[in-house]
């Protein structure tokens, strides 16, 4: 029997699946008792280079309400050709081209290594990809060529025979035809009236021609959205020839940005041309919405855009509206099927709190920049169309995930950038964009009550159906099968114990948190994750009562109170000291990727680079930082070097440059060549900190790190001191650990 | 030194700019860092007991050499002994020599930008010739014409007239110009992949060079692709008798390490050297043949062959079962 680490590993290998419990409780009451409830996080397109899809369909479950795919853990009679459902226990007889089928010749979805598996759909049309640029031009003159550029980029990256558009607003809208001949024409807009979706299509001439039906859908796409390779050399001399806007801006005022419409406009134009077909709404943004529906701030320059203290005293006017605005707009983008991305690059706040609902509901990106004319945004806006192994972009369209389960087992919810579609008997959830990367967290609850628990010896089985459009235009369903022992909470506690993945639940812990910080106040979501955190600690501990010094955690939980202990701190549940757009910005990031680098952003990855021996990683705690050290550390939205004391000084003296210290010169170029190998593969792109002891950017470092030794112990620590003090008044691990211990031994708990 | 493009204003804490073939090389992972250290000795709590320890020593004024033994031990579990302390910060780093054995890292293996730049040095003698360069674009047009629509030829005439303008003024840096050499290569012999990946990595290394222009050349390489064997032919006949004909295969697949040996470059009596003192034209030098261009594996773009996973490859399906 292989550990439970490798266990978890295969599974996340195969099936990109990571679940809090890998043996599940028997009753709903031993579920709520673990404290970390039984959920997963799951990768619907995972990354598999070693699983070529199927040229077939799925075979389906003949019962109406349960329609699971055929598995390798259902039960075959091969002499009578029948199968049974593992979900609702149907017997179903194969279809005839399954006739041949023996224990010697199985077709590939019944083989134990193919519990993930993808169908190509051969039927139905493949719509092009569709891309539609919105773009803002209320934009600094150096910044708005730089957005022209990408976007001219952008036309060579697309594959030929996707479908562009362009619509641009200032303070006013305007949806530009793309015809390759004759003179441009645009349909102008006022940026102040909230129009319908009727109305937008009646303006644009769209519903004329959806009266005449097929011929109408070709209408469409020669005048306002076309094939790139038609329209390609006609929209580069438009991007080229946009102007800023035209409307004199007076002293003392914002642009009036027209942002709200321009969305309605282009989800409306999308809606009414190309429902239900992948599409990618491209919003680029230099400052926030002022004028119209979904204005977030007024043109007066003099009022500031709200802060999270204007939040808290209610004090932010335009707020609640302008939130509903963007998410009723984000539902019937979602309902149609179409991600809208917001590329928003301004050195203030753009509005991303209030639009962020479009990109979280949709699966869409969002991207935050100080201007279109820096590396980090112009590269992230690359890896958008950036291509996996088989030269397909990494990204899909129009998922639909259904989790089918067994019967005592059921989902409560789930946390990622998708919406809600409704549930009858099994949950469908919409995830527009989607690509290898996105991770939902899924949360179940077992149904069996205390007194009729889930016989022994049994598994519980789940299913993951996710069809999508694949970025070559097939229509696809990838389908994952997963099953689990259950176990009796009572005499099993131990298995159940170790079969704890604390690094999955830490995360999905965080995704509850992070939900909860959206509604709540921040006080009452770190009261509830300590709680949590003190419960699962008595629960699974060892120690006798009253006793701090004799608190045991098992190896199975030993880091899970340490990634705890740096989610308070993280900038998904602490919000001072950023702004309202900074956290939704960090927290949108959060709730879609994988585990991997959820962790990154939780825990920062530190590594030391010294004379001493090869990199290594080292604890992130101010103890590290010493002087004859070159520190690394990755946040995920952050990439700091920093350069010890000792090592800054030989450095400035030019040791580097000298033959005879040629190994000096190596350690200096070695984290900059793993920084670059995280560089190239993160989206978005991290910002880029080299720093040293003493720069004013060691800040990065310093407020990520265990104060372990802060002003408060320094002097007590006398001159044997090693590491770096921190000036804070926050509580170390040591301390937290400590009061943690406390509270889960206290008998009055 | 991965800088790519150095004229890019960079922003506040900037990541660095990489190159299209960097980016999209697809090279497997050196050294994943995603290790955490194991806190203390053997779990977070150990640690934590070291910690009360220490607390409770220093708080009923235990003797100070005990303090300081308990301090020095929890401070650095394991770690060597820190370098001469900070009372002479200049002292030297280690020399190279004697602890060269125990250098923190093997040295870093040389990454494709660095591997690339002594064959970019070794290039700089040679200048692409904007006249054949031209000459081949305006034959795969001229090839065109019989096929595509009036407009779309005239509007690629006037990015090509774009094209040459540009490069004939000296707005067009070295990069740039010899990479559109190596695109004309690929157009002229027929190798649409190779010539639609240079334009690729053209607009997203040096969109604000070629922006206005290439879009001309990408319709060029899309619009000759589809043409008949038999139009192409004006198109892949030399221009110069004299001129060696570049087989397909043996065009560089990677534009910043071709090596134009002169023997191709045809020098026109008008041609307009852009930079004198890099053109040595002359025939007796020696000519670096097609077939002698490095072509770094990590570098070549998968062509459609080397697609991975092709259908061929499906597991058992239902069909196959039948038999």
């Amino acid at each position: 029997m292989a550990t439970y680490q490798e266990f978890i590993q295969q599974n996340e290998d195969r099936d990109g699946v990571r679940f809090s419990w890998n043996l599940w409780p028997s009753s709903r009451l031993e579920a709520t008792r673990l404290v970390v409830p039984v959920s997963c996080l799951f990768t619907p397109l995972k990354e598999r280079p070693d699983l070529p899809p199927v040229q077939y369909e799925p075979v389906l479950c003949s019962r109406a309400n349960c329609k699971a795919v055929l598995n390798p853990l259902c039960q075959v009679d091969f002499r009578a050709k029948i199968w049974a459902c593992n979900f609702c226990f149907q017997r179903n007889p194969f279809p005839p081209s399954y006739a041949g089928i023996s224990e010697v010749n199985q077709p590939a979805e019944l083989m134990p290594q193919f519990s993930t598996i993808e169908y190509i759909v051969q039927r139905g049309p493949t719509p092009p990809l569709i891309f539609l640029y919105v773009v803002d031009t209320c934009l600094e003159e150096e910044d708005l060529q730089a957005l022209k550029e990408s976007l001219q980029m952008s036309l060579s990256l697309l594959p030929p025979n996707a479908l562009v558009g362009l619509i641009t607003f200032g303070r006013m809208v305007q949806v530009h035809e793309l015809s390759c001949e004759g003179i441009a024409k645009s349909y102008v807009f006022r940026g102040t009236k909230d129009l319908s979706s009727k109305q937008i299509q009646e303006m644009l001439g769209l519903t004329k021609a959806a009266a005449s039906g097929q011929q109408g859908v070709f209408v469409f796409i020669t005048r306002f959205l076309q094939p790139v390779h038609r329209v390609d050399m006609n929209l580069t001399d438009l991007l080229g020839e946009l102007q800023r806007d035209p409307w004199p801006v007076p002293q003392g005022k914002r642009p009036l940005r027209s942002t709200g419409v321009a969305l309605s406009v282009a989800v409306g134009l999308l809606e009414g041309t190309f429902p239900n077909t992948g599409a990618r709404v491209m919003l680029f943004i230099g400052g926030p919405p002022t004028q119209g529906p979904g204005m977030v701030v007024g043109d007066e320059l003099k009022t500031p855009i709200r802060s999270w203290h204007d939040i808290q005293k209610d004090n932010a006017r335009h707020l609640k509206k302008a939130t509903k605005y963007y998410e009723a707009m984000a539902n019937r983008s979602a309902v149609n099927g179409h991600c809208i991305d917001i590329y928003a690059c301004a050195l203030d706040q753009t509005g991303l709190l209030e639009m962020k609902c479009l990109s979280n509901l949709t699966g869409g990106h969002i991207v935050m920049g100080d201007s279109f004319n820096t590396s980090l945004f112009k590269q992230t806006f690359q890896r958008v169309f950036s291509k996996d192994y088989n030269g397909d972009f990494r990204m899909a369209f129009g998922g639909v995930l259904e989790v089918k389960t067994s019967r005592e087992v059921k989902v409560c919810g789930t946390i990622g950038p998708l919406s809600f579609t409704g549930i009858h008997h099994n949950a469908q959830w919409k995830v527009c964009g989607i690509n290898p990367s996105t991770t939902l967290a899924l949360y179940f609850e077992v149904v069996n009550q205390h007194n009729a628990p889930v016989p022994q010896g049994g598994r519980g089985v789940i299913q993951f159906v996710t069809q999508y459009q694949h970025s070559n235009t097939q229509r696809r369903i990838r389908v994952t099968t997963i099953a689990r022992n259950w176990a009796d909470a009572q005499s099993q506690i131990q298995h159940i114990e170790s079969s704890f993945d604390q690094e999955a639940s830490a995360v999905l812990m965080a995704r509850l948190g992070v939900f909860r910080a959206e509604s709540e106040e921040g006080p009452d979501v770190l009261r509830w994750l300590d709680r949590q955190l003190i419960r699962l600690c008595q629960k699974f501990g060892q120690f006798n009562k009253d006793d701090p010094t004799s608190f045991k955690l098992s190896e199975s939980l030993s880091l899970y109170p340490q990634f705890m202990f740096h989610l308070r701190r993280s900038p998904f549940l602490q919000v001072f000291n950023n702004s309202p757009d900074e956290s939704s910005y960090y927290r949108h990031h959060f709730v879609r990727q994988d585990l991997t680098q959820s962790l990154i952003m939780i825990q920062p990855i530190l590594y030391s680079y010294s004379f001493h021996g090869p990199p290594e990683p080292v604890l992130l705690d101010s103890s590290s930082i010493l002087p004859d050290r070159i520190l690394l550390m990755d946040t995920f939205f952050q990439l700091v070097i920093y350069h010890g004391e000792t090592i800054a000084q030989w450095r400035k003296a030019g040791y580097q440059e000298m033959a005879e210290y040629e190994n000096f010169k190596q350690l200096l170029l070695a984290p900059l060549d793993d920084a670059q190998e995280i560089l190239q593969t993160r989206f978005p792109m991290p910002r880029y900190i080299d720093t040293e002891h003493g720069g004013s950017q060691a800040r990065f470092l310093l407020s990520k790190v265990n104060p372990s030794q802060t002003h408060n112990n320094l002097y007590a620590w006398g001159q044997v001191l090693r590491g770096a003090p921190i000036l804070t008044d926050d509580v170390s691990l040591q301390v937290f650990m400590d009061h943690l211990k406390k509270l889960a031994v206290s008998s009055s708990a | 030194q991965w800088l790519v493009d150095l004229y890019i204003e960079r922003g506040w804490n900037d990541p660095p700019q990489f190159s299209y073939g960097l980016q999209t090389a697809r090279g497997p992972h050196r050294n994943l860092l995603n290790k955490r250290a194991a806190p203390g000795i053997l779990t977070t709590f150990l640690y934590i007991y070291i910690y009360i320890y220490i607390y409770i020593y220093l708080h009923h004024s235990a003797p100070s050499c005990l303090k300081q033994l308990v301090s020095d031990w929890s401070s650095g579990v394991g770690a060597p002994p820190p370098t001469p302390p900070s009372s002479n910060p200049l002292s030297p780093p280690p020399r190279a020599r004697p602890p060269l054995g125990c250098v923190a890292t093997p040295p870093p293996p040389l990454g494709p930008m660095r591997s690339q730049r002594p064959a970019d040095s070794s290039q700089s003698e040679s200048e692409p010739d904007v006249e054949r360069v031209v000459s081949v674009l305006n034959r795969a047009l001229a090839a065109c014409r019989q096929t595509v629509k009036d407009q779309v030829c005239s509007d690629v005439a006037k990015r090509l007239r774009l094209l040459e303008d540009s490069w004939r003024s000296g707005r067009l840096s070295l990069p740039v110009r010899r990479r559109m050499d190596t695109l004309s290569l690929a157009l002229q012999s027929g190798q649409w992949d190779s010539a639609d990946e240079i334009h690729r990595s053209l607009m997203v290394d040096h969109v604000t060079e070629v922006s206005q222009w290439m879009v001309g050349v990408k319709r060029l390489i899309a619009e000759t692709r589809k043409l008949n064997p038999e139009l192409l032919e004006p198109l892949q006949k030399p221009a110069d008798p004299d001129q060696v004909p570049a087989e397909p295969d043996q065009v560089p697949v990677d534009p910043d390490q071709v090596h134009a040996g002169p023997d191709q470059v045809p020098v026109g009596p008008d041609q307009v050297p852009v930079d004198p003192d890099q053109v040595h034209a002359g025939p007796d030098q020696v000519p670096v043949g097609p077939d002698q261009v490095p072509v770094d594996p990590d570098q070549v773009h998968a062509g459609p062959d080397q697609v991975p996973a092709g259908p061929d490859q499906v597991p058992v399906g239902p069909d196959q079962v039948q038999d």
